[in-house]
């Protein structure tokens, strides 16, 4: 009567991020067939890291688009785009997450090495990477901010993190909403490496 | 009247009783019993309402029901219930649009027996309030909620209780020096 059934959880999982369910991931699919526990902790981090108080729906879905694009996972970008745009989010928006994430990637190697090596010179020439997108961002700096952040963790820059939280924070941000973005991108990455 | 709710830290009682579990002829009803479920290595939640054909009544059921799929995730046995018949369970459920795909069994407390043993039973007409019980799969009662007749519940509420009760951090990334050894 009361007896465990998993094998749609790997369908359910797709389906949160807004990937096809016609073809479920081999790393997914060896995990549905062994009835793994893992599957069922991975679907309910997934859903309840989307669906939290501090970011709205359209947040959350740029957030995990933000993560696809940096993790190069090209479905799984296509899937947050559509649950981007089914709550709200414009083109213009889309495309700017996905210019942050980029620029984030240079910014995530070179401000890394400088922290790293901690030499005057390095530290006091000029960077020489233009980010003139920052300066008006049409999601609103705050939330360019946070996606920065969230871009930063997942690329391990100590520097850019604490630059980045220190800025989400100053544009009057709680904390929670921090945490609750660095849980999703976490959360979103686990899932892409099982994609 | 003094009315003494079962809570926290209490041993859920044992019970065995009917359950609506289907409108297919031959296979409406089924015996539950909290032996049953112990065996399972399973959380349980039992919802009650007052009574069968109520308005506030389907539309909290078919909330519950929504998230089936929610609660079997997390480990956890839906149970609905009420001090109605077997026989009114099943009326109910082939009457009302919303209850005929429910997917959780529908426990009959005739007797009112299980009920009286919680604690939430209405003093005048002897009907339940709306009662919600998490158990452990030990049987131990984990959360309880008890709304009066009027005021519908939040389902999601259910979860997020149900998710902080069954995440411990397990991760030693979150020890503090000095702490004991993990154990899992």
């Amino acid at each position: 009567m009361f007896a465990t059934n998993t094998q749609d959880t790997a369908k359910q999982l797709l389906e949160t991020v807004g990937l096809s369910t016609a073809e479920v991931p081999a790393k997914l699919a060896a995990l549905a067939a062994m009835d793994a526990r893992y599957l069922k902790d991975l679907k309910i981090n997934v859903t309840n890291a989307l669906e939290v108080a501090t970011l709205s729906k359209k947040e959350a879905n740029l957030l995990g688009l933000a993560v696809a694009v940096n993790e190069k996972l090209p479905a799984l970008q296509q899937g947050f785009e559509q649950l981007a745009v089914a709550t709200g989010a414009t083109e213009k928006e889309i495309a700017e997450v996905v210019s942050c994430t980029s620029l984030m990637n240079a910014n995530n190697v070179f401000y890394r090495f400088r922290h790293f090596v901690g030499k005057e010179f390095y530290n006091t020439a000029p960077a020489g990477i233009r980010m003139s997108i920052m300066a008006n961002p049409v999601i609103g700096k705050e939330f360019f901010e946070l996606v920065s952040l969230v871009v930063s963790a997942l690329n391990g820059c100590e520097m850019c993190v604490t630059s980045h939280e220190a800025a989400v924070l100053q544009h009057g941000s709680e904390p929670q909403r921090i945490l609750d973005a660095v849980r999703l991108g976490a959360v979103v990455k686990s899932l892409g490496v099982l994609l | 009247m003094k009315n003494a709710v079962l809570s926290v830290g209490a041993q859920f009682p044992g019970f065995a009783k009917k359950a609506v579990v289907s409108i297919e002829k031959g296979k409406e009803f089924y015996e539950i019993s909290s032996e049953e479920i112990k065996g399972s290595g399973k959380w349980m939640v039992m919802f009650w309402w007052p009574k069968d054909f109520t308005f506030v009544c389907p539309t909290e059921i078919a909330e519950f029901n929504k998230h089936y799929q929610d609660f079997a995730d997390r480990d956890a046995i839906l149970i609905g219930a009420s001090t109605d018949s077997e026989f009114v369970h099943l009326a109910w459920r082939k009457d009302h649009e919303d209850l005929r795909g429910l997917q959780f069994p529908m426990l009959a407390d005739t007797s009112k027996s299980l009920a009286d043993e919680l604690g939430i039973l209405q003093s005048d007409e002897k009907i339940a309030y709306r009662a919600t019980f998490v158990v452990d799969p030990q049987g131990i009662v984990r959360w309880t909620s008890v709304y009066d007749l009027s005021v519908g519940r939040n389902v999601k509420e259910v979860i997020r209780v149900l998710d902080a009760l069954q995440t411990d951090e397990l991760c030693p990334c979150n020890w503090q020096k000095g702490e004991a050894t993990l154990q899992a």
